[in-house]
């Protein structure tokens, strides 16, 4: 069974290729970290020391991957044959690991029954995305890292290749490699990779591998089994929260239940005689209370007397700021995020107008692990045990608060137990640094409650639009008028401003729109929140979907048109959309009428590099909706692993519905009202609808997988409910609306 | 103040506060981490063990009502037929995606097929719906369970 712990490397030699890597041609062995197994280390490029991260220039589309990363940086092969994975991208459900690992074990031909998967334990430009950060975002873990991760695989293949046919004094065409040998056909003498590492490691790296027909690309595009799923079974699998190192402590926190209160005064003594308290370390935003166990540091936490200054969202409420957002939207000019055409003249000799307005509320992440970090902060060194999505955010945060130099800072990469963009902040690792500090250096595992992770912002940003639209007598839309309300959220998270004006964290899904409309014109009013904002699975398009969907189907209603025909109208010359329209269209049997009492909705989004259609089924049970199918089919590009694209619709297909139906959060005196799953309600077992997948092939790059199936969810469920209640549905939760 | 406990067949004592919850026991006391904490409050599920024949929901049992019961945990499901079937299943069906709260929804399947060896989807949903996934795999959960239902009765 292959080992998949997802701890990070423990070999030292990226020292040795830093040592090395100034001389482009030198190769060299690394002796690991146990002195057990020696590796290929294969500079192939001056690699530069973790550097502070770039400003975050935001999950933007993907450019074209830089060629020369070094093929070590991703493989580690062993004299004893072992093939050891480093891999960029966090696992968090995805199911990532897997399918980066198939990418490369099929391209290096090795044995898929005996490879190791690990993360790096630290940041260097190798593992960065274009946007100059290590970062598991945008739905890229394929999509961008399939080229890089091949090529590399491909340049090891051709050292170890080389390597054989000089051992066996046969040409290197008549060789091949396959499941961890270099084989000779012609005589059956093969080599294995254990074998050959010492002598491939003397060779230059080829600068132009040849990569794999499609005829020997034997383990991607067919269902292969998560190499996590054994040990998540079993309980063996490590999350960070599962973390455990040497005289390590336990640290809960204290902090402002109003967003962003600094703290007035506290008082440690207040606990400092409860059971197993050992320090109360002052952190921004409130204290982490360290004791031997997070059961009594918890205890004391809740006990600590402290006061919080007084801020200006003390009466920040969910109708005052609901109120400021509708104010927005009928505010007068604000700068154009997009024009395109001529809307007024649009408007001037309409056949029909379609106005209506949209309004979604703040979203938790409510991943099952809560917010947690162990760090030992030691004088010259900070080792984090995490599970993040931006290993450079930490870097970043990390070397501000504690003042390590970003080579001073080691991850220990865990599994995340979910993750859904609210593990790319850094409270807690910061959190623990502190109070790793404060204890001398022993390390601290700082660890949230549920109600710290659903009450402490972060969250996706409620958001309003006011959609207007202009038809002509042949029902096209021939003018749109585009006003969202709402914070600025990529601003917020350091995102730069499309032409210093449109955000892509609030806007993408309308600004870069399939509809093919004449006349467009988008602009953002925008509203500050109180709390920190974060993206959240599918980040804009999670609420712009919904908006742009909804209205269209509105539009179609209005037209007189079906909505798969208002759409096909209005998508000529995007195969992508028309594709999977026409597959979802077929398995739902869109033209056959739905069965009694059933209502259909519709719904197409493309976003993170994938088109993703659905048709919602849905029935009225006691004046409630209920979801009974759902039919998706997606155009990803050529599907890597074909069960977990399925996993990632179905799973992306609950979450959406959750968010659609009943969860929501609410503030009131500038606080959360919401604390945890019995009042932020998710769907539970019996609430699930059956999903029907199809993965459309027609040729596309590769695409995302993990994001692109949430955006369609809430219209074509707003739709049926339309049809089934009667009732116009243009904001979320539905349970608003009592249809839920 | 001690407390005994027996843990997947074997005798423990364990030092913490009777007040304890036994999952704060389990994780930081024993270093048994696949029992796993998500909400505290016995709504999520994802601290499920056995006491006796019956579920548990670990984060709100106090360690100290637990003298000289049998606990069971998900590093002991191996242990009986039912359990391999499940795990077996799910591995087949590959279910977990972030993985976080599958131990806690084996361990609650384990006690469906103890009582209901041949469970409706009703029975299921009654029984599972206790335990909340974050990333949707209920679809999953239910199939495997199905097919471990099949695996026992073959």
């Amino acid at each position: 069974m292959p080992n998949t712990t997802p701890h990070s490397d423990t070999h030292s030699d990226t020292h040795a290729v830093q040592a090395a890597g100034s001389r482009l041609s030198r190769r060299q062995f690394a002796m690991a970290a146990g002195g057990a197994a020696l590796t290929i280390a294969i500079p192939l490029h001056a690699q530069s020391p973790a550097q502070p991260a770039a400003p975050a220039s935001g999950p933007g589309p993907a450019t074209r991957p830089p060629v020369n990363r070094a093929p070590s940086s991703f493989i580690r092969i062993a004299a004893d044959g072992t093939v050891t994975f480093l891999l960029p991208t966090c696992e968090m459900g995805q199911g990532i690991h897997t399918a980066q690992a198939m990418i490369l074990a099929e391209e290096l031909g090795a044995d898929w029954t005996r490879i190791r998967t690990a993360m790096p334990d630290q940041v260097t430009p190798d593992y960065r995305l274009p946007m100059g950060q290590q970062r598991s975002v945008g739905s890229f873990g394929v999509r961008f890292w399939h080229d890089p991760l091949r090529r590399a695989a491909a340049q090891t293949r051709e050292l170890l290749t080389l390597a054989a046919a000089e051992r066996l004094s046969v040409p290197v065409a008549s060789l091949s490699a396959e499941n961890g040998y270099i084989v000779h056909a012609a005589t059956g003498r093969r080599v294995s990779f254990g074998q050959l590492v010492q002598a491939a490691s003397a060779l230059p790296v080829p600068p132009s591998p040849v990569l794999r027909p499609a005829e020997q690309r034997h383990l991607t595009g067919k269902t292969t089994r998560r190499l996590d799923t054994p040990d998540k079974v079993t309980g063996r699998a490590l999350y960070a929260v599962d973390m455990k190192a040497p005289g390590m402590l336990h640290g809960a926190v204290r902090l402002s239940p109003v967003f962003r209160a600094e703290v007035e005064s506290m008082d440690p003594a207040s606990v400092r005689d409860m059971p197993g308290v050992v320090a109360v370390v002052p952190v921004p935003g409130g204290a982490v209370v360290v004791a031997r166990s997070w059961w009594q540091a918890k205890q004391a936490a809740d006990k600590l007397a402290i006061r919080f200054k007084p801020t200006p969202n003390d009466r920040a409420s969910s109708a005052e700021l609901d109120e400021r957002m509708r104010a927005a939207l009928d505010a007068g000019s604000v700068p154009a995020a997009l024009q395109r055409g001529d809307v007024a003249a649009a408007f001037q000799a309409p056949h029909r107008i379609v106005e209506a307005d949209y309004a979604v509320p703040f979203l938790a992440h409510a991943c099952m692990e809560p917010i947690n970090c162990m760090a030992q902060a030691r004088p010259d060194r900070l080792d984090l045990w995490t599970g993040t999505q931006a290993q450079d955010i930490l870097l970043r945060d990390c070397s501000a608060a504690g003042g390590y130099k970003p080579e001073q800072i080691y991850f220990h990469n865990a599994y995340l137990g979910g993750g859904f963009g609210r593990k790319t902040h850094a409270e807690a690792a910061v959190q623990a640094l502190l109070a790793s500090r404060a204890v001398g250096g022993r390390p601290v595992k700082v660890l949230w409650s549920r109600a710290d992770d659903m009450q402490q912002g972060q969250y996706r940003q409620a958001m309003m639009c006011r959609m207007r639209a202009a038809l002509d007598p042949d029902g096209r839309i021939q003018g749109l008028r585009v006003r969202v309300a709402g914070p600025q959220m990529g601003r917020d998270n350091g995102v730069a401003l499309i032409n210093g004006i449109a955000d892509p964290m609030s806007l993408n899904g309308i600004i870069d729109m399939q509809y093919q409309i004449p006349n467009l014109l988008v602009d953002h009013a925008v509203v500050p929140m109180p709390m920190a904002l974060s993206p959240w699975r599918s980040i804009a398009n999670s609420f712009t979907g919904f908006f742009v969907e909804a209205f269209i189907n509105e539009c179609a209603a209005a037209a007189g048109k079906d909505p798969l025909e208002f759409r096909r109208q209005h998508l000529q010359g995007r195969p992508r959309m028309l594709a999977v329209l026409d597959r979802v269209a077929q398995s739902a049997h869109w033209a056959s009428p739905a069965p009694a009492g059933v209502a259909r909705g519709l719904a197409v989004v493309e976003s993170y590099g994938s088109a993703v259609a659905q048709v919602v089924e849905a029935r009225l049970r006691d004046g409630r909706v209920k979801v009974e199918k759902v039919h998706v089919a997606i155009d990803c590009g050529r599907a890597i692993n074909p069960g977990q694209v399925e996993a990632q619709m179905s799973g992306s297909v609950v979450d959406a519905l959750s968010v659609a139906l009943r969860a929501k959060l609410t503030i009131k005196d500038g606080r959360t009202e919401q604390s945890s799953f019995g009042d932020y309600q998710i769907l539970r077992m019996g609430e699930e609808p059956q999903v029907v997948t199809s993965i459309v092939d027609i040729g596309s790059p590769l695409g995302g997988v993990g994001e692109p199936a949430v955006p369609p969810l809430a219209p074509a469920l707003a739709a049926a409910a339309a049809s089934l209640s009667g009732k116009t549905v243009r904001r979320l939760p539905l349970a608003d609306d009592g249809l839920a | 103040m001690s407390t005994q406990l027996q843990i997947n067949g074997r005798r423990v004592r364990v030092e913490a506060a009777a007040e304890t919850p036994l999952l704060w026991v389990l994780r930081e006391e024993l270093g048994m981490t696949g029992t796993k904490y998500g909400c505290g409050v016995g709504l999520c599920g994802a601290c499920t063990v056995h006491v006796g024949n019956d579920p548990a929901r670990s984060c709100i049992t106090p360690v100290g009502a637990l003298a000289h019961r049998q606990v069971r945990t998900i590093e002991g499901l191996e242990h009986d037929r039912i359990g391999r079937a499940l795990q077996a299943a799910w591995i087949a069906h590959d279910v977990p995606q972030c993985g976080y709260c599958q131990c806690g929804q084996l361990m609650s399947a384990a006690v469906l097929l103890r009582t209901t060896p041949k469970p409706s989807d009703a029975d299921i949903t009654e029984a599972m719906a206790g335990n909340l996934c974050r990333c949707g795999t209920y679809d999953r959960i239910r199939a495997a369970i199905h097919d471990a239902v099949r695996a026992l009765s073959a």
